[in-house]
C-alpha cells in the first residue's frame, strides 16, 4: 500500500471521549491536577483506539479521540490548533498506521517530546506497508495486543499505578472472552458461509467468523479509496447478489456512494440480508460490545436471513 | 477467428450489463455532443464549450453537496453559465474569449469552493476524480430516462433552428440583413449547447467533456463541409470513439501497471485525438487526388 494512496476515509471532527469532560479555558488548570493526581494525558487517533486506552487507563488517564467520523479525506485533514495542543502534552498516543492516519505522525514531528510514548498498531505487530487492509481493529486479537501494549506502556508512564493498569488489562481481556466465544460459535455453525463486502472495513472480523468473502478485493480496495472500480469488477459483484451466490452482504454504513448504493439495493431486491458495519466506532459502544453488535448482526443475517441497517 | 475475436474483445464485455448501460449512455452522449460540436465548431465557440464543461466541476460538486443526481448540479451550472456568458456578450466576435474567460475564472472560484466543502462533507467518497474525469461505468441507470429527455430537448432545439442556425454562424451580418433574430437563434443554440455539455459532463468527465465536443466535430469539418454530412460524421466519430474507447477499457483490466483497468475518459479523448490527427491526412490526401 502507498501510504497515503490507499486510504479510506476519515474524518475530521475532533471529539473527546474523555474520562475528564472540561472546557477549553480548563486545559492549564487540568494540566495542574494532572500532575499532583497522576492522571496521564491520551490519544488515540481513532476514537475505538481511545476507548481501548481509557478502559485499560481507567481513572489515571484522560483520553481524545482525534476522528471518530470516517468521512473526510485524511488527506484534508487540517490539525487545528486544539489537535496539536492535544498530541503535544500527550503522554501516550495510539495510531493505527499502514497509511490510514499519516497526519498523526506529521502532528508528532510537529511537537518532539521525548518522553511520549507512541504506540503504532502496525509497527507493534510488524506489518510490512504492503499489507492490503489497514482495518486492524476489526480484528479482537489484533486489539488485545494493542492492549497489552497499552498496559505497559501506561505502567512505565506511571509506575505507582502498575498494578491497577495490569488489573485493568485482565478485566479487558475477560470481557473480550465473550467476542471470541461469539467467533468460535460463528465459526462451527457458518464456516466457509459465501459472503460479500462493499469495502474490506471488516474483513479482519468476517475472517475470524469464519466467512468467505466472494468480493473481489481490487473491487473492495476500489471503493475503499474513491477509485472508479474495472467495470469487470461490477459485474463480478452484480452476478454474486444476482444469483444470491452469498448469505450476507456486509457494507460500510458511514460512507455510501452510487456503487455501494446499487449493491445494497439489489442485495435487498434478491433478499440477500444486509449488514451495517462502521469503520469507526458507534457512539455509545465500547470496543467489545460494538464488535458482539456486529457479530450479532451477522450471526442474524445469516443464521436467520434478518437485515441490520444500523446499530 | 474466433480466437482472434477473443484476443480483440475480452470474454464477457457484451454480456456485462455495467458495459451496456455504458454504452447506452455514451451512445447517446456522444452522438449529441458531437452533432452540437458541429456548430460549435462553425461559430468558433471551442472556448466557450470547454468553459462550459469545466464549470461542470462545480455543478457537479454542489450536487453532491445537496445531495441530488450529479446531472443536475452539471446541467444546472451550464444552463446558468450559458445564460451569464450570453448577457455579457459571447455572441459578439469581439471580445467573446474575454467575456468567457472571465465567466470560467468565475466557476473555477466557485468549483474550488464546492469541491473543498464537498472533500469535508459526509459520505463523498471519490467525488472529485467522478466529478472532473467522468464514470461512465458507475452511472445508475435511473439516469437514462433523464439523458434521454435532455438529449431530445438539445435535438429538437436544433432541429428546429437548422437553417437559421447555419447562417447565423457563417454570416451573421447576412442573417440579420434577412431579418433572422441572430440574438434569439445565438442564444437558443447557446442553451442546447450548455446542455450537450452537461451530459458530456455525467459520462467522460467536467475536465473533458470538451473532448467529445469539439474533437469528433473538427475532425469531421476537415472531412467535408457540408453542414449535415458534417454532423452525421461528427456523430459517428464521435459513437465510435466512445464505444472503442469502452472496449479498450474492458481490455485494459489486464495491462500494467497494476492489473487493475485504465479509465475509460482516457481511451475516448485519445481516440478523438487520433481520429482528428487521422482526418488531417484524409483531406490532405483527398486534395491531393483532385477529389
Amino acid at each position: 500500500m502507498q501510504p497515503g494512496a490507499l486510504i479510506p476515509i476519515l474524518a475530521a471532527g475532533v471529539v473527546a471521549v474523555a474520562v475528564s469532560g472540561c472546557g477549553r479555558g480548563s486545559t492549564r488548570l487540568r494540566a495542574d491536577q494532572q500532575v499532583r493526581t497522576g492522571v496521564i494525558s491520551a490519544v488515540g487517533a481513532e476514537s475505538q483506539y481511545a476507548n481501548v486506552i481509557s478502559q485499560i487507563g481507567g481513572r489515571y488517564v484522560s483520553v481524545s479521540a482525534i476522528m471518530s467520523d470516517p468521512n473526510t479525506d485524511p488527506h484534508s485533514f487540517e490539525a487545528s490548533p486544539g489537535v496539536a495542543q492535544t498530541i503535544s502534552t500527550a503522554k501516550l498516543i495510539v495510531q493505527n498506521g499502514l497509511g490510514y492516519d499519516p497526519f498523526m505522525n506529521r502532528l508528532e514531528a510537529a511537537s518532539p517530546n521525548a518522553t511520549r510514548r507512541v504506540i503504532s498498531v502496525q509497527r507493534l505487530l510488524r506489518l510490512p506497508d504492503s499489507t492490503r487492509n489497514p482495518h486492524l481493529w476489526y480484528s479482537p486479537r489484533i486489539v488485545a495486543i494493542v492492549a497489552t501494549a497499552v498496559a505497559r506502556d501506561l505502567a512505565s508512564l506511571q509506575p505507582r499505578h502498575a498494578r491497577y493498569f495490569r488489573q485493568q488489562l485482565k478485566r479487558f481481556n475477560r470481557s473480550l472472552d465473550a467476542v471470541y466465544r461469539t467467533l468460535a460459535s460463528l465459526r462451527s455453525r457458518f464456516a466457509a458461509t459465501p459472503v460479500s463486502s462493499s469495502e474490506p472495513v471488516a474483513n479482519y472480523l468476517l475472517q475470524a467468523a469464519g466467512t468467505r468473502n466472494l468480493t473481489t478485493w481490487t473491487l473492495q480496495a476500489d471503493i475503499m479509496n474513491g477509485v472508479d472500480p474495472a467495470p469487470q469488477d461490477l459485474t463480478a459483484e452484480d452476478n454474486l447478489l444476482q444469483a444470491r451466490r452469498v448469505k450476507a452482504f456486509v457494507y460500510n454504513r458511514q460512507v455510501t456512494d452510487t456503487v455501494t448504493q446499487s449493491f445494497l439495493q439489489q442485495a435487498l431486491q434478491h433478499n440477500i440480508p444486509v449488514v451495517a458495519v462502521y469503520e469507526t466506532m458507534p457512539q455509545g459502544y465500547s470496543y467489545q460490545s460494538w464488535m458482539l453488535a456486529e457479530l450479532h448482526a451477522l450471526q442474524r443475517a445469516i443464521g436467520s436471513g434478518r437485515s441490520t441497517r444500523s446499530l | 477467428m474466433h480466437t482472434i475475436l477473443r484476443a480483440i474483445v475480452e470474454p464477457g464485455f457484451f454480456s456485462s450489463y455495467a458495459v451496456q448501460l455504458a454504452a447506452a449512455f455514451g451512445g447517446v452522449v456522444a452522438v449529441i455532443a458531437a452533432g452540437i460540436g458541429v456548430f460549435t465548431v462553425i461559430r468558433g465557440q471551442a472556448f466557450a464549450g470547454e468553459a462550459l464543461g469545466d464549470m461542470g466541476s462545480a455543478g457537479g460538486s454542489s450536487a453532491y453537496l445537496i445531495g441530488v443526481a450529479p446531472i443536475w448540479g452539471f446541467l444546472g451550472i451550464s444552463v446558468a453559465a450559458s445564460a451569464v456568458m450570453e448577457l455579457i456578450g459571447v455572441q459578439r466576435a469581439r471580445g467573446r474569449d474575454l467575456a468567457t474567460g472571465v465567466v470560467l475564472g468565475a466557476g473555477f472560484g466557485l468549483a474550488a469552493l464546492l469541491l473543498y466543502l464537498g472533500m469535508s462533507h459526509p459520505g463523498t467518497t471519490g467525488e472529485i476524480p467522478t466529478i472532473l474525469f467522468g464514470s461512465i461505468f458507475t452511472l445508475s441507470s435511473s439516469n437514462l430516462p433523464i439523458v434521454l429527455t435532455l438529449g431530445a430537448i438539445t435535438v429538437v432545439t436544433i432541429a428546429t433552428l437548422y437553417r437559421p442556425l447555419l447562417l447565423v454562424s457563417v454570416s451573421p451580418e447576412l442573417a440579420a440583413a434577412r431579418g433572422i433574430p441572430v440574438r434569439v437563434v445565438g442564444a437558443s443554440y447557446l442553451f442546447a449547447l450548455s446542455i450537450a455539455v452537461a451530459l458530456a459532463d455525467l459520462t467522460i468527465g467536467a475536465i473533458l467533456s470538451t473532448a467529445l465536443l469539439v474533437g469528433p466535430a473538427a475532425a469531421a469539418l476537415r472531412l467535408t463541409s457540408r453542414p449535415h454530412t458534417a454532423i452525421l460524421a461528427a456523430s459517428g466519430i464521435g459513437l465510435g470513439c466512445t464505444w472503442l474507447g469502452l472496449l479498450l477499457a474492458w481490455d485494459s483490466y489486464y495491462w500494467p501497471p497494476f492489473r487493475h483497468g485504465w479509465p475509460v475518459s482516457f481511451f475516448v479523448v485519445t481516440l478523438v485525438l487520433i481520429s482528428y490527427l487521422l482526418s488531417g491526412l484524409r483531406r490532405r490526401g483527398g486534395s491531393g487526388s483532385g477529389a
